[in-house]
């Protein structure tokens, strides 16, 4: 039996040296005396959000890839990342966010505004400046340290709403809009939109209703729905839910009626698969990128990467977002490293940071990330950097674009007493 | 307790007290100062990950003597941490109440709450309570999630740092020493719970609690109590863990949370006072190492399937508890006494 | 009055699908008195392993379901086999916390082959949906409901005259008494888990036909405990019957409480009927109470 307890005593002195070194071990990069610019990228790669947040860490990854190798870094310096999954869990992304500040990042890149919602606290009372590519208004209103790359789901309705007062609505008087949401920052973004905008639009919301990400029926709010005579159905969720929703209205023979809107969380390639063409034929959306396959000149590049480095991502509207995201932190740390020289930006600590917000991402101005998605611009009391989207409606299960660049305004929500602190 | 030869106890108060040996406060004394001197070599990231093991440990101390020592299976624990952590937020936030008060109604809140639901505990046990306990925990963040005049809704809800008099706890280190603290404390707590009759009477209520009612121990009093005590935990800790985040959300309380937990406690040892502290540090430390440097080492170096970092983890978790349920059942703790006997006896251990 | 005939057969129909999940789990605890919490999960890779055989390898319909029968078939042999037989005499905590291990492995496994969580069945049946009175009712929710009736019908008839069905109730109710019988209990327990995964296949093929196959047949899982409690853990009729009653009180409750109340609230209500039958009847409308003798 002593081999037994050999055995124990070398398992556990194994266990007690990996956990003593482990403060130790840092994660691989470039070689140490490089100068490099360092950047924390935090991704919900695995995990249940691991079919958005797995292609758009591979596109973060692959775009600075892209700007290392072709185009020599930013101004010459290659970007070092630190990059880290969060398996979305808040817990993870607060520990991850403290480590991009402790090994002297200086700005971090999150993926849904979840995580993000979960590390600005944080980020904020330390005044690192962070970048959501997917947004929420609770993020940055009021104004501080936290970005959001693209219009979040408030400004899709309030752009999906302008467009049908303009181009749908024939009738007099105020269209009746029914809200089916995702019980989550998806679905309430729209209705905080709703609830800012409506009135001033002229839309009068006759019902709000939310689903789970995984309803298999929504027959009973349907139902409701249709009692109450709407003309249009605004639904901010995700592919299967709206899924769901799309087929039970097929059934009620609510849809083809009324008219449908989508955000852009689920007008995507997934939607069409799960509902089948035939019953979402004609649905409106919105969506803040182009679609791949698009005649611009950042397709190119994204998609020669993408074929390359990660073939299986090709097709998935979330790698566009995320490479653009990679390209619009190079241009910031560009803008920064002009207006104050390398060795101010690249200390990694408060001095940079700072530096990095009023000097790189205060001063850009319209960015155009290769056509992807709108121009990246900052304007003063407003954190967002891209604030257009398209319309987009599916035709013959396609999902065609018919409009160019809306921008959606911007809403002061902290001034309702309704919005959350 | 098994001591070594030589040493004798003279006074019932020796005789009863956890620390016997020299060497016992020796060992202590070491462990402590390693502790409260660990800020000064781990950086921030470091103590980010000690402090939620801190947090976590509270709430798996309490969850272990609902339990591990009273045989109530419960596997709604992430909702009552969510009490509690909601609870000091909107007493901290909304009514800017100062950070003990939000800690101590914390604790009052969520035991109280988990003494509502443990009433079933009375009448049902086993898988039944278990069910229970699930359907708590979903009714529980229902109703934070859709009483949003108060609780933020969806959007969730910001916490302010905590204080205490006038000193902010704004630093990972101050934050370290304030869990630390309260780590000890909840710990020294439960080990003398289990040793005084309201301990014993649990313990017999695990083992049989037909033969502990006809022994005399009201079944009613006894089991809410493990309840209200468990639950009392998991609130501090969800206070402490509010202040850490900074940014409440409903989405941060799932059923595989509470999984995670029952995992935790089941590897570490169930019935154990160290079991729940094994068990959080190896199940957080394998989170950080698989999400940290695991998965993005292998993903930069090995041109893996798609699916594997996404998959990794859960396979790897559920089958580390399948596995510890079936080979080693009685958990880390376990091994961790044979060690120990074993290091006692040598060269006549087995 | 329309929206209430909409609400009834909405109700009775999802309610025989979350009836169909909970057979699975009744069987299980009637012969062998494991409470299977990885329900949820069988279903899942049951579902995937479906899509697989007919979207990825293109395998015709009557090619592709029987081999998802073998594939359930197995995946019950080895969980029989590899994780419950070493734990036959432990405490019922160990079993239980054993299948949610399980059920995290299982969700694993799932995220690993298939990554992107979410996707669809070819089309089953006919999409025109069938009109009944004023209400409408589609096709998949009928040929779920129909196929569970069926299947409750021969579970009901196989428990209550087949040897073996019988072997399994004798097994549940007391494991010493039936090995002292010469019944090999391991061949019981194997069976019925592969009945049971084989039940949970059926169910996520349907259930994926219905609203594409995502996580959230796990949640459904969840629900089909609440059908389980209130109908009573070890009674078939008790599942069919307590299935539709909790789909009506979804639908009603949601349909009538929601303009009152909060969007959302059919969610929580199977959980608070949970609640309501451990206060009132914990056993459910048609268990049996169990007594214990110390």
């Amino acid at each position: 039996m002593k081999r037994k307890r050999l055995l124990i005593v070398a398992g556990v002195l194994c266990l007690a040296l990996v956990v003593a070194t482990l403060p130790f071990a840092s994660a691989c990069g470039p070689e140490a005396g490089e100068k490099t610019l360092k950047i924390g990228i935090t991704t919900p790669s695995t995990g249940k959000a691991a079919e958005k947040g797995s292609p758009m860490g591979h596109a973060n990854l692959d775009a600075i890839e892209y700007i290392n190798t072709e185009l020599g870094g930013v101004a010459g310096y290659p970007i070092e990342v630190v990059w880290l999954d969060n398996a979305y869990d808040a817990a993870k992304v607060v520990t991850n966010v403290k480590r991009f500040m402790d090994e002297g990042c200086i700005m971090f890149n999150t993926a849904s505004s979840a995580m993000m919602t979960a590390c600005m606290e944080i980020a904020n009372r330390a005044e690192f400046p962070g970048l959501a590519s997917f947004g929420s208004p609770i993020l940055y209103r009021p104004p501080q340290h936290i970005y959001g790359q693209m219009p979040d789901y408030g400004d899709d309705w309030i752009a999906f709403a302008k467009y049908y007062m303009e181009n749908i609505w024939k009738g007099s008087g105020k269209p009746r809009m029914a809200m089916h949401l995702l019980n989550n920052s998806t679905g309430y973004g729209a209705r905080d939109a709703a609830k800012a905008a409506a009135d001033k639009l002229g839309i009068e919301i006759i019902s709000t209703d939310e689903h789970t990400t995984t309803t298999t029926s929504e027959m009973e709010s349907l139902t409701r729905i249709k009692a109450l005579n709407p003309d249009v159905l605004y639904i901010s969720s995700t592919p299967a839910p709206t899924a769901v929703i799309m087929k039970n209205a097929y059934d009620l023979g609510l849809y083809p009626g009324i008219t449908v809107g989508l955000g852009h969380a689920s007008i995507t390639k997934a939607l069409v698969d799960i509902a089948g063409a035939d019953i979402v034929e004609g649905v409106y959306g919105v969506f803040p990128t182009v679609n791949w396959g698009d005649n611009v000149p950042g397709m190119a590049k994204m998609t020669e990467y993408c074929q390359k480095l990660h073939p299986k991502d090709y097709g998935n509207m979330d790698y566009i977002t995320s490479w653009a995201q990679s390209l619009i932190v190079a241009e910031i740390l560009r803008v920064a490293l002009e207006n104050v020289g390398y060795d101010v930006l690249a200390k990694g600590d408060v001095e940079s940071w700072r530096v990095v917000e009023t000097q790189g991402i205060q001063k850009l101005k319209d960015f155009d990330v290769g056509g992807l998605h709108g121009p990246v611009s900052y304007t003063p009391g407003d954190n967002r950097l891209s604030k257009s989207v398209r319309l987009f409606q599916i035709k013959k299960g396609v999902i065609t674009p018919i409009t160019d660049w809306i921008e959606a305004p911007v809403v002061k929500y902290e001034e309702f007493d309704w919005f959350g602190k | 307790m098994n001591l070594p030869a030589g040493i004798r106890n003279f006074s019932y108060a020796t005789d009863m007290a956890i620390f016997r040996t020299k060497t016992h406060w020796a060992l202590l004394l070491a462990l402590l100062v390693i502790l409260l001197t660990a800020p000064l070599y781990w950086g921030n990231y470091w103590l980010g990950v000690a402090n939620l093991i801190g947090i976590t440990v509270i709430a798996a101390i309490g969850l272990n003597i609902l339990t591990g020592y009273c045989g109530q299976l419960s596997i709604g624990h992430a909702g009552f941490i969510a009490v509690g952590a909601y609870t000091a937020a909107v007493l901290t936030n909304r009514l800017e109440l100062p950070f003990l008060v939000g800690l101590i109604s914390a604790g009052v809140a969520a035991g109280l709450i988990g003494l509502i639901f443990g009433i079933p505990s009375v009448r049902v046990k086993g898988f039944y309570l278990a069910i229970t306990t699930i359907a708590a925990q979903f009714i529980i963040i229902w109703v934070i999630n859709h009483w949003s005049s108060v609780t933020g809704g969806f959007t969730g809800i910001s916490v302010p740092l905590a204080s205490i008099g006038g000193f902010v706890f704004k630093s990972e280190a101050s934050q370290f020493y304030l869990i630390i603290t309260i780590t000890i404390i909840c710990i020294f707590f439960t080990k003398n719970l289990v040793r005084t009759r309201v301990g014993r009477a649990f313990i017999a209520i695990r083992d049989n609690d037909l033969a502990a009612e006809v022994m005399g121990i009201t079944l009613f009093r006894y089991k809410l109590l493990a309840f209200f005590i468990g639950c009392f935990f998991a609130g501090i800790a969800g206070s402490l863990l509010a202040h850490w985040i900074g940014f409440m959300n409903a989405e941060q309380f799932s059923l595989a949370e509470s999984i995670l937990y029952i995992g935790m406690i089941i590897i570490g040892g169930l019935g154990t006072t160290i079991g729940p502290i094994l068990g959080v540090v190896f199940i957080r430390l394998l989170q950080q190492v698989l999400t940290v440097q695991v998965v993005p080492f292998l993903e930069s170096t090995v041109a893996l399937p798609a699916g594997f970092a996404s998959g990794v983890t859960p396979m790897l978790f559920g089958l580390v508890i399948v596995l510890f349920l079936v080979l080693e059942p009685r958990g880390l703790a376990h091994r961790w006494a044979l060690f120990k006997s074993a290091y006692r006896l040598w060269p006549f251990s087995y | 009055m329309d929206e209430l005939l909409q609400f009834v057969i909405t109700g009775i129909t999802v309610g025989m699908v979350y009836a169909l999940i909970a057979l699975g789990f009744v069987l299980v605890w009637k012969s062998s008195g494991v409470a299977n919490l990885a329900l949820g999960q069988l279903v899942l890779i049951s579902a995937w392993f479906t899509y697989g055989m007919l979207v990825q390898a293109g395998l015709p319909l009557w090619l592709g379901f029987p081999l998802v029968v073998l594939f359930a078939l197995a995946l019950g042999w080895i969980i029989e086999r590899f994780i419950l037989r070493p734990l036959i005499a432990q405490p019922i905590l160990s079993l239980i916390t054993v299948t949610l291990g399980l059920g995290y492995f299982i969700e694993g496994v799932v995220t690993f082959i298939w990554p992107w969580s979410v996707d669809a069945l070819p089309r089953l049946f006919p999409r025109e949906p069938l009109h009944i009175g004023t209400a409408v009712v589609s096709q998949e929710y009928l040929w779920a409901a129909a196929i569970s009736l069926v299947l409750f019908g021969l579970l009901s008839l196989y428990f209550k005259y087949n040897k073996m069905g019988i072997a399994m109730r004798a097994t549940a109710d007391d494991q010493m008494a039936v090995q002292a019988c010469g019944i090999p209990v391991t061949k019981i327990f194997s069976r019925s888990w592969m009945f049971a995964c084989v039940l949970a296949a059926v169910g996520g093929i349907l259930m994926s036909s219905i609203g594409g196959i995502t996580f959230g047949l796990v949640e459904t899982g969840l629900k089909a405990f609440s059908v389980v409690i209130l109908g009573g853990l070890n009674s078939f009729l008790g599942a069919i019957v307590a299935g539709p009653i909790i789909g009506l009180a979804e639908n009603l409750g949601g349909g009538y409480l929601t303009p009152l109340t909060w969007p959302g609230v059919r969610e929580v209500i199977p959980f608070i009927i949970i609640i309501i039958v451990m206060f009132l009847k914990p056993y459910g409308l048609f268990g049996e109470v169990r007594i214990e003798r110390i």
